[in-house]
């Protein structure tokens, strides 16, 4: 069962890792992301950072979409972790459900602009986040679990 | 038994506690009973009485005293102003993963354990990262 869902350009790190793993305790965090799954190192250097707290799997979407919603995770409390609002476009098409998605970081790069702190998102991403508001899905923008819900569902459509 | 609410009071030259616990907080969000001295600014003996006055007005709890470097002044300042006091530790060679398991992990475990814990966190820390 997916616990938490986010977007993340930082992936697993510490916000993730000790901010939200350890308080909401998931029994894995899936990270779903075709290019660090391409590269062994990567995948590693991912993993190491939240074990030995938590097993890590990196999955490409493809797989991670069809894992996920084929219930192999569905007796563990899952952290889905995605690096952009197209990643979680990308998982909602292939057919996995939620009703919410953590927008929890997506930082500064050129041609973004800044419609809240930490959460900067350039006009393909503001569409592709549209696109998840209209399958009914809040989007809800914190970077921490202690931080004030702030829904952005309003500032993409 | 274990102790959820354990004192941490960060001493360090310069600004460093300050800036610690700062991104401590950029981490996981407000912190609880944890204090920053700078042991460099405030000279050795508002360094000792600062200790102190925390620890008085949390006379019922137990604390931990972060110090950045074992055989500086503030070292000294924070073996002089704790010598002998029940409950209390100072721990040399402070860094930012003993200060998170230190906010995050008091609830699971005694004092002791804590403290252990945190000895081995932060030993732990210092390595090669080679991938």
């Amino acid at each position: 069962m997916v616990i938490l869902f986010r977007i993340d350009d930082r992936l697993i790190h510490a916000q993730v890792v000790v901010g939200w793993g350890r308080k909401l305790r998931p029994d894995r965090i899936i990270l779903a992301d075709d290019q660090v799954s391409a590269e062994d190192w990567e995948k590693e250097l991912y993993s190491s950072a939240a074990e030995p707290d938590f097993k890590v799997t990196v999955l490409t979407l493809t797989d991670a979409a069809d894992q996920i919603s084929g219930g192999v995770f569905d007796s563990e409390k899952i952290f889905l972790l995605v690096r952009g609002p197209a990643e979680a476009l990308e998982m909602l098409e292939m057919g996995l459900e939620t009703n919410e998605i953590n927008v929890g970081g997506l930082h500064f790069r050129e041609g973004r602009e800044k419609i809240m702190e930490n959460v900067w998102i350039d006009d393909e991403e503001t569409g592709f986040l549209r696109d998840i508001v209209k399958k009914g899905i809040t989007l809800e923008a914190r970077a921490l679990p202690g931080d004030e819900r702030i829904t952005i569902n309003s500032k993409v459509v | 038994m274990t102790d959820k609410d354990i004192t941490g009071i960060v001493v360090t030259h310069g600004q460093l506690g300050e800036e610690l616990l700062k991104t401590v907080r950029l981490i996981v969000g407000e912190i609880y009973d944890c204090y920053a001295l700078s042991g460099s600014d405030l000279g050795d003996e508002k360094t000792v009485e600062s200790i102190r006055g925390i620890l008085d007005a949390n006379n019922t709890k137990k604390a931990v005293v972060f110090v950045d470097y074992f055989g500086g002044s503030c070292g000294a300042s924070c073996v002089r102003a704790t010598r002998g006091l029940e409950g209390v530790k100072v721990i040399s060679g402070v860094n930012l993963p003993v200060l998170l398991d230190f906010v995050t992990k008091q609830g699971m475990m005694g004092f002791d354990e804590i403290v252990d814990h945190l000895i081995k966190r932060g030993r732990e820390s210092v390595k090669i990262v080679d991938f």
